[in-house]
């Protein structure tokens, strides 16, 4: 991994169409402007990974939710 | 054309049924088309499948039909990047996912499908607004009955291909 010190209000280019500005520095937040083509998406990594973690959790479900409505409206029956 | 489908079988679908992903579906990166598979009655709930891999398929609703108020600030930027000019364009879908043991059905309202109708171009959209969660309970809703008239008039309904024969949801 490249590692580059910067400060407040200094930027970095990467490639000819991204840069990432520091705008501010406080205490251990960093507030980062980043300039990019609309075709790349910027999402914050955390996010990212839970939104792709959800995904996968969704994909073919081996249960449908008719079968799940079966199961739900026996619950009630119980009651 | 056929396409493979595990849960499905064969079905019979056209090039202008596919919805192309310009962005993907996360997790999902190397998957670009999919058909909206809608079922005779008219079910909220519809198949999201996978083109170009049998096994791909995801349980879909339009988000209004689960949350009435769901309205959230897509960016400009996303609407441009898929072409969406006009509001009656824009088609959203929540991803839904269900767990067994326990039971629990959710429906990801935080990154929505955003899909132009008229091009049939789509991403996956994350939202910053925390407001709408990844993970929005909707166990009680399935057995709810859903406006026909509502799904009739909805743009998802356009962009979906109608089949006689589709497995439940």
């Amino acid at each position: 991994m490249l590692i580059l010190t910067r400060k407040s209000g200094e930027a970095i280019n990467i490639g000819d169409a991204i840069k990432v500005i520091v705008i501010e520095i406080k205490g251990n937040a960093v507030k980062i402007g980043i300039e990019a083509p609309r075709t790349l998406s910027v999402y914050r990594s955390e996010l990212y990974a839970m939104v792709q973690e959800q995904n996968r959790e969704a994909v073919s479900p081996d249960i449908t939710l008719a079968e799940c409505m079966g199961y739900f409206l026996k619950r009630e029956e119980k009651k | 054309m056929k396409i493979h489908t595990n849960r499905f079988g064969s079905i019979e679908v056209e090039e202008k049924d596919f919805i192309y992903f310009k962005r993907p579906i996360l997790g999902f990166e190397h998957l670009t088309r999919f058909v909206l598979l809608v079922q005779k009655d008219h079910n909220p709930f519809l198949w999201l499948q996978s083109v170009d891999n049998p096994a791909v398929a995801f349980v879909v609703v339009n988000p209004r039909v689960i949350k009435d108020d769901y309205n959230p600030r897509v960016f400009e930027n996303d609407l441009d990047f898929l072409g969406i000019k006009n509001d009656e364009d824009i088609a959203l879908l929540s991803i839904v996912t269900i767990r067994t043991r326990p039971l629990r059905i959710t429906a990801n309202l935080r990154a929505p499908l955003l899909i132009n109708a008229e091009n049939r171009m789509a991403s996956q959209v994350l939202l910053e607004d925390d407001d709408y969660p990844l993970q929005y309970n909707i166990m009680e809703k399935i057995a709810e009955p859903h406006g026909q008239s509502f799904m009739e008039q909805s743009t998802c309904m356009r962009l979906g291909k109608h089949l006689e024969t589709v497995p439940q949801c």
